[in-house]
């Protein structure tokens, strides 16, 4: 802000200039005041509840902070702590395994659904409303707290599960069952991702695939040479979006392990962890470092995205 | 640009100020007794309250603040709770930014992580004005006070103890234990009853892994004659000691006789005792309560495994209630807190639920009737006088977190993802570093 204004009476002292364009001048300053006096809610709570905790974030990153005591400046120690212990490696698996497994069958199912309804029938918009439903709900407490009866000990999956000759012991006490769980309750939310293809799917003409049925090409063809082509940058835009929010994920993880990212530390998420050295044992200093690390590594990964989609994402006009 | 970057650099300095500022609020300077003024009765007053606890305590605390706001009618008490978990990730976040709720309550795992560090009012001051501590015994009112100055009030006792469940036991045919049982008797006997059960639908375990409970090291250390912490905040005890404990369990996690982890995980909060799959648990003494609510089952309590000195068991104070450095209304919450833990009425509403009152009015007060759950805790407390013989340790500060910990790895050692070894060379390079000395 002190550099707007010191640049606008700067150009006051120039003073000697033709009217109208000074006039013109004056006015224009007016629309920025308005423009940021009209952005100033936005302004306000960007500096206020994103910009300044990032900063001061990054400031305790470098710290060692116990919430009680006021920081003391550590230089680097956090950082170097951060790549000994066991538990930041454990975290850093848990969620790279979520994020390379849940995400591409989310968007398989997403696409998948989203394809049966781009079918004309009757009663598609129920349908569209029935299936984005669990989305609305999906990262909700009551939710998670569902999920966790079901897959409990001698829950409803526990008994379909017997019926089948399945072990009976349920998933949530099991560390090797409880990946998995979490996975299905993430692809269970594929509303969103789906209803954005949906308007993919419905903007690929249809001209496309009478041309190629009279080639002789069938349904595999088809959806391999045109919808996935066709469909491309809204891939890329679902896959950059559930690839970031994977990495992010944090409630139903809360709540499902309590907290503590059990059992045996099979659910220990990395924002999980972050939050459990942050709040509960009190080392805001090294919650601070990892958050920053989780910036980095998101931001390298979706640089490399970008990067790979020249490669496979068809913008229309592209000469590809 | 060039506005991202000043603007970047203003906000890093005020952070810097901002927390400097809030770390100079609090002093630890003892407080003159009795130098406070008495709690005004015509100025509009309002102060908060925050305390961890399930729905049911909330009610009966919410009947306790009417019955305080009745009498002072010019204060008004605003209530809130959480689960154990929560309440104190709030509170901490509440302290950093020198917020915390004017009284709140307190726990001895955590009083030296918030008395020692100036977020606690030292009540001294209050003592004799708007606050009676007369009715705690001195050794117990010792429990909230670190160097001397008093940052909290027990507000009730409790003590270890054994729990069977008696209808159980009948059921699969194996005595009770008898007092002046051993750790290994009670090894053994876990062992004869998982045995016995095995037959039953749901099978019926002897016990759960009680080497993974903090609290339980420290007291057989106890029991040894040993402290668990030396006066200046350290850890008192080796790795040796760690490894002989741990390994008290060992037969029982390899034979698989207790109460398998898995199960445990999944019925949380509850446990295995709750739900009539377990005989036995040791845990405080107020729990009874809540054992009895799931269970509906004849439970029956002993004292905990004798050592070489017997049980040496402690009083603890189940709970604590503090104020906040930064109140404004510090004569207020004194009132408050002196109304919670001396008024007749407050003892009848919380009965034993809380552990047994420290004050002996508020113990005369509660409805006792015979066989119920306060008469059986009130009981106890009596029987086991005898072997109550040490004093309570007196937490470290970061106790919440190497207790914490404690529990996790005890977790990953029935699993079977950690060795006993693999467990106290963790534990130790943890406590290392969250054991601060004050």
């Amino acid at each position: 802000m002190t550099a707007v204004t010191s640049d606008t009476s700067l150009d006051d002292a120039r003073g000697a200039r033709p009217a109208p364009p000074e006039r013109g001048r004056r006015s224009r300053r007016r629309d920025v005041g308005a423009g940021f006096a009209f952005l100033s809610p936005w302004l306000v709570g960007f500096v206020v509840l994103t910009a300044f905790p990032m900063v001061a974030s990054l400031y305790l990153a470098f710290t060692d902070y116990d919430l009680f005591r006021p920081p003391s400046w550590v230089g680097l120690e956090n950082f170097t702590k951060l790549f000994e212990d066991p538990r930041f490696w454990t975290s850093a698996r848990v969620t790279a395994i979520y994020v390379l497994v849940g995400t591409p069958i989310k968007l398989a199912a997403a696409l998948a659904v989203a394809m049966v309804l781009n079918m004309r029938h009757r009663g598609q918009g129920a349908y569209r409303s029935i299936f984005y439903a669990p989305s609305l709900i999906g990262a909700s407490v009551s939710i998670a707290i569902v999920w966790k009866a079901m897959f409990i000990d001698n829950g409803i999956v526990d008994r379909i599960g017997q019926l089948f000759g399945l072990p009976a012991g349920g998933w949530v006490g099991d560390p090797s069952k409880t990946m998995p769980m979490f996975v299905l309750l993430a692809v269970w939310t594929f509303g969103a991702p789906m209803v954005i293809f949906l308007a993919g799917l419905k903007q690929i003409p249809g001209e496309l695939y009478e041309a190629a049925a009279v080639d002789g090409a069938g349904p595999i063809r088809k959806f391999w040479r045109i919808t996935i082509p066709m469909l491309s940058p809204v891939l890329f835009f679902n896959l950059l979006l559930e690839t970031i929010g994977a990495f992010q994920v944090f409630g139903s993880a809360f709540i499902i392990s309590g907290g503590t990212g059990g059992p045996a530390d099979s659910t220990l998420f990395y924002t999980l962890y972050l939050y459990i050295k942050g709040f509960a044992q009190f080392d805001m200093g090294y919650a601070s470092a990892m958050a920053w690390v989780l910036v980095v590594v998101v931001g390298v990964i979706t640089a490399i995205l970008f990067k790979t989609s020249n490669a496979w994402v068809h913008y229309s006009g592209d000469n590809r | 640009m060039r506005i991202t970057r000043k603007a970047a650099g203003a906000a890093a300095a005020t952070v810097a100020v901002a927390l400097t500022l809030t770390a100079c609020g609090g002093g630890t300077d003892a407080a003159e007794p009795g130098s406070a003024e008495k709690v005004s009765t015509d100025e509009d007053i309002t102060i908060s309250l925050a305390w961890w606890g399930e729905p049911a305590r909330a009610e009966m605390y919410e009947e306790a603040v009417d019955l305080f706001e009745e009498k002072h009618p010019n204060i008004t008490v605003q209530t809130q709770f959480q689960d154990w978990d929560g309440y104190w990730t709030s509170r901490a976040t509440e302290a950093a930014g020198g917020a915390l709720p004017d009284v709140i309550q307190m726990d001895l795992s955590y009083l030296r992580q918030y008395g020692a560090t100036g977020q606690l009012l030292d009540l001294d001051g209050q003592s004799g004005v708007n606050l009676d501590t007369g009715g705690v015994d001195d050794s117990l009112l010792a429990s909230g006070q670190i160097d001397g100055s008093q940052f909290g009030v027990p507000t009730s006792t409790n003590t270890l103890a054994t729990f069977y469940n008696a209808d159980l036991l009948k059921k699969v045919g194996v005595e009770p234990l008898a007092e002046g049982y051993t750790w290994d008797d009670y090894s053994e006997w876990i062992q004869e009853v998982t045995e016995a059960g095995a037959g039953e639908d749901p099978a019926l375990y002897g016990g759960t892994d009680f080497t993974g409970t903090f609290w339980f090291f420290l007291q057989w250390l106890i029991q040894q004659g040993e402290e668990p912490f030396s006066e200046d905040g350290e850890l008192n005890f080796d790795e040796a000691q760690l490894t002989e404990w741990l390994n008290l369990g060992q037969g029982l996690r390899d034979s698989e006789a207790i109460f398998p982890i898995q199960k445990t995980k999944q019925l949380e909060p509850l446990g295995g005792f709750h739900v009539n799959q377990v005989a036995s648990e040791s845990t405080w003494d107020n729990f009874l309560a809540g054992y009895v609510a799931e269970s509906g089952e004849d439970i029956q309590m002993l004292p905990i495994p004798s050592g070489e000195n017997g049980p040496a068991q402690f009083w603890k104070p189940s709970m604590l209630l503090s104020a906040s450095a930064q109140t404004e209304q510090p004569e207020a919450a004194a009132a408050l807190i002196d109304f919670l833990i001396n008024e007749p009425e407050v003892g009848k509403i919380f009965g034993t639920s809380k552990g047994v009152p420290a004050v002996q009015a508020q113990i005369d007060a509660m409805d006792v009737e015979p066989g119920s759950v306060d008469e059986q805790v009130v009981q106890y407390e009596e029987d086991v006088t005898d072997v109550v013989t040490e004093p309570a340790p007196v937490p470290v500060e970061g106790f919440g977190e190497i207790e914490a910990e404690f529990k996790r790895l005890g977790e990953e050692l029935q699993y079977g993802n950690v060795t006993v070894d693999e467990f106290v060379t963790q534990w130790f390079s943890f406590a290392d570093g969250a054991v601060k000395q004050s």
